[in-house]
């Protein structure tokens, strides 16, 4: 069997990110490898592990990207596609390009991150799956595969369900899906003989990026006067850590 | 020793000639990044969720914690393949020293286990002494212990009292005595004990913990490093069996001493990893606590202090990693005593150098991240307070800085004297130089003021070498005078060189702001021992001279510490160059 994990590389959300005429800067981030992709990358693993076959990384996105698949390949995955774009491009773009090489690669089962961390977003998962006419089953905690099926459980808002798919198909990541091992200094010597087939691609996207921003957060500073009317105050202060705040 | 390498290569050799470039951190690749990750992976998921357990007394859990880093790979980046290691580059052992450091006592417990635990035994071990114990260290089966030191004599390594005899068979040494301060004594399964057969033969020995008549001493109470297991090992009549003799019988000193060279270097790169530490934690704090209405960051003194910090554990970091490149290049291709000659020894003078270096840093940097804390500074419940208790022991093991001080200056007249390194010459010539002074100003500064340092060493320890000629042991104080001088050198020139690389910036205002402080010491501590030196006339050409060579001009340094400050402040620690 084949497992494929899609990937990205993101800025750390720890690190302080910059503006930069209109633009986030990048230079002094720090990038790693999308936490939700690092659930991906482990179950691919693990489903090798269980099943045999072949655990491929695929990613796409600009150069520096080729940092996250190292890692990726350093938790012990087999080999790499990395498609080569440099830019911005939208998921639905990026999952038309990715569902091109996928098919090529023809896995049973593709995984990737529920929700990109610097996009916001959790398109990539089921455009891929949209783009290559698979199912998807998002919000995974717990993947089976059985007769050539799978077995998934997947997040609701407030539950869960489990639910029986035919493969191929796509699976997103939620948190519990598994703990994701850390590269060891073995895992990563062997990294660096693996092969990361390397494919520039042009693809035109259909969402430009025309300004970025960051929220800046600062404190309201907002006093009630609880001296002349303490219940008034306390009244008013409820009202608004309830209506504005939305705390309580 | 090395013939056909330049001068600039060779240990020491930096004092005669400048070399064109310097490895950095910011030569690392992609392997050491990953690794670096992964040793933080290491520290963040491993070792923090038992820190404060650990950190009360239950030292058993550096067992298990071991035993992970070894499934990491991170004890086996030392040791051979051929022996269940990964035979990775000083480069990468020195990183993952750095990582470890704000673990404080863990990252004791992993470096008595992995360089003077360890490399004995990979740079002296028979082929069958490394198939029977190497698998188990690299793998963290087993952790090892180092003892050198007894109660009776500790800088004094060769004063030894422990003694070995051959057995009546001749199948066994029988050895008696007491070892000091071993770390890892608590739960380790080897020991290299060093012991002079028949009170003479300084010699090392290998000895397996369930060896009868192997004991210890109760836990000591330290001051800091509370995590790392500290005991005395008694030994009485442990009957070691002659194949676990390590190295040559009577060479027990060139194990001892080379196993300390490498000891010292990773201390010095630990030793910034902490000071790293530090200045984040005094960092983030600085720009959180307000006084006056104001953040503390805002304030001069704060800014003063935060800058000094960054500005020493860049000079600390440009030396080390300067001298683990040298090593690294040295060693490409050797193993085993080879690879000790060539690559550990040959870079001792640079070793000691950067301990003293490193371990200065960061006690400047703790007690200064103390003070930027204030009265929450001096609660166990923030971890500045942890970090100035650990670093403290840092200026005493590994060779006190005392004796490392002797040993700088100690060792660059030893390969005078054996012709391996031009200094007479140097000096001879530097004497007609300094009788007719050139008053041209220089192209270059900078590198000129880190010459002129070059020059004010060689001529006064030329001056002291002259007149105490063989005694000159005894004037321990002219000896560390030079020492000083010398550690100076060798840091402002690292920064520099680097600084050039990275095109200026905040590098060079630290160079700079190092560079003036360094001349200013130099000037200072030279005077204050030329009168020993030299009298009437001679002395007063002297103190000219010495005047000349750490000339520097009024500098603005109120506004370098801040713009550094400034920089500290928007990395929320140290401006740690990128790549």
């Amino acid at each position: 069997m084949k497992f494929v994990a899609v990937i990205r590389q993101v800025p750390d959300s720890e690190s302080r990110l910059k503006i930069d005429a209109g633009r986030v800067d990048l230079s002094s981030a720090t990038l790693i490898l999308d936490q939700m992709d690092e659930y991906a990358v482990e179950e691919v693993i693990r489903l090798q592990e269980k099943h045999g076959g072949e655990s491929v990384i695929v990613a796409l996105g600009p150069e520096r990207f080729e940092e996250a698949v190292r890692t990726a390949l350093a938790m012990g995955a087999d080999r790499a596609i990395h498609l080569v774009q440099e830019g911005y491009l939208d998921p639905i773009t990026q999952a038309e390009a990715l569902a091109e090489a996928l098919r090529a690669e023809a896995p049973d089962v593709v995984l990737t991150g529920g929700q990109q961390a610097d996009w916001d977003s959790q398109a990539l998962g089921p455009a891929i799956a949209e783009a290559l006419g698979w199912p998807v089953v998002t919000w995974t905690t717990a993947l089976e595969l059985e007769d050539g099926q799978a077995r998934a459980k997947h997040d609701l808002d407030e539950g869960a369900e489990v639910v029986r798919v035919s493969l191929p198909a796509v699976f997103t990541t939620q948190q519990g899906l598994n703990e994701p091992r850390y590269p060891t200094l073995p895992g990563i010597m062997k990294a660096k003989k693996k092969e990361i087939r390397k494919i520039p691609i042009s693809a035109a996207s259909k969402v430009e990026v025309l300004e970025q921003s960051i929220q800046e957060r600062s404190r309201l500073g907002k006093v009630l006067d609880g001296t002349k009317d303490p219940h008034a105050a306390a009244s008013e202060l409820i009202r608004l850590l309830h209506e504005e705040a939305k705390v309580i | 020793m090395i013939a056909d390498r330049k001068l600039a290569k060779k240990g020491g050799g930096w004092l005669l000639e400048r070399p064109e470039g310097i490895f950095t951190p910011e030569d690392f690749d992609d392997t050491v990044r990953e690794i670096i990750k992964t040793t933080r992976t290491f520290v963040e998921r491993e070792y923090q969720p038992v820190a404060e357990r650990l950190e009360h007394g239950e030292l058993e859990l550096n067992v298990p914690l071991m035993r992970k880093a070894g499934e990491q790979g991170l004890l086996g980046i030392e040791v051979p393949e051929e022996y269940g290691g990964l035979d990775l580059s000083k480069t990468i052992s020195t990183v993952v020293a750095e990582e470890l450091s704000p673990t404080g006592g863990f990252s004791v417990t992993y470096g008595a286990h992995t360089s003077i635990g360890t490399l004995p035994l990979v740079y002296f071990g028979t082929p069958e002494q490394k198939a029977k114990y190497l698998p188990k260290l690299a793998s963290g089966e087993w952790i090892a212990a180092y003892c050198l030191t007894e109660p009776g004599n500790g800088s004094d390594a060769l004063a030894a009292k422990t003694k070995a005899v051959l057995s009546e068979d001749g199948k066994h040494y029988v050895l008696n005595g007491t070892k000091m301060w071993i770390s890892n004594a608590g739960f380790a399964h080897l020991f290299t004990v060093f012991a002079k057969i028949d009170g003479e033969k300084f010699t090392a020995f290998l000895v397996e913990r369930d060896t009868p008549g192997l004991s210890f001493g109760a836990e000591e109470k330290k001051m800091g490093i509370k995590a790392s297991s500290t005991r005395m090992v008694i030994l009485e009549d442990v009957k070691v069996p002659v194949e676990n003799v390590l190295g040559t019988i009577g060479k027990g000193h060139q194990i001892a001493f080379n196993v300390l060279n490498v000891g010292r270097y990773k201390l010095g790169a630990g030793a910034i990893g902490g000071a790293k530490h530090a200045l984040a934690l005094s960092a983030k704090y600085a720009k959180e606590r307000v006084a006056f209405g104001k953040p503390i960051a805002h304030f001069g003194l704060i800014q003063h202090k935060l800058a000094e910090m960054a500005t020493r554990i860049y000079a600390g970091e440009s030396a080390t990693y300067r001298t683990v490149g040298l090593i690294d290049e040295a060693l490409q291709g050797k193993s085993g005593t080879e690879a000790v000659l060539a690559g550990i020894e040959e870079y001792a003078i640079e070793a000691s150098i950067i301990k003293v270096l490193g371990s200065e840093v960061l006690d400047y940097c703790v007690d200064e991240g103390v003070q930027i804390h204030g009265g929450y500074g001096y609660s166990a419940e923030y971890p500045i307070e942890r970090a100035y208790r650990d670093s403290r022991i840092n200026r005493i093991f590994e060779g006190t800085n005392e004796i490392n001080r002797l040993l700088i200056p100690g060792m660059l007249l030893r390969r005078a004297m054996k012709g391996e390194l031009p200094l007479v010459d140097a000096a001879t010539r530097l004497q007609k130089e300094l009788l007719e002074p050139s008053f041209d100003q220089p192209d270059d500064l900078e590198l000129a003021q880190i010459d002129n340092l070059k020059k004010l060493v060689l001529m006064t320890s030329g001056l002291a070498a002259l007149k105490y000629t063989t005694k000159i042991e005894e004037e321990q104080e002219i000896l560390a005078t030079a020492a000083d001088i010398l550690i100076d050198i060798y840091a402002a020139e690292s920064m520099l060189l680097r600084s050039r690389r990275l095109g200026g910036g905040v590098y060079a205002d630290m160079t700079t702001l190092y560079l003036y402080q360094a001349l200013d010491r130099a000037q200072s501590a030279a005077l204050g021992v030329l009168p020993r030196l030299a009298e009437g006339d001679e002395m007063r050409v002297m103190a000219s001279a010495v005047r000349r060579l750490t000339k520097h001009e009024p500098t603005d340094l109120v506004d370098l510490r801040r713009r550094i400050a400034q920089k500290v402040l928007e990395a929320e620690g140290y401006p740690q160059p990128r790549a």
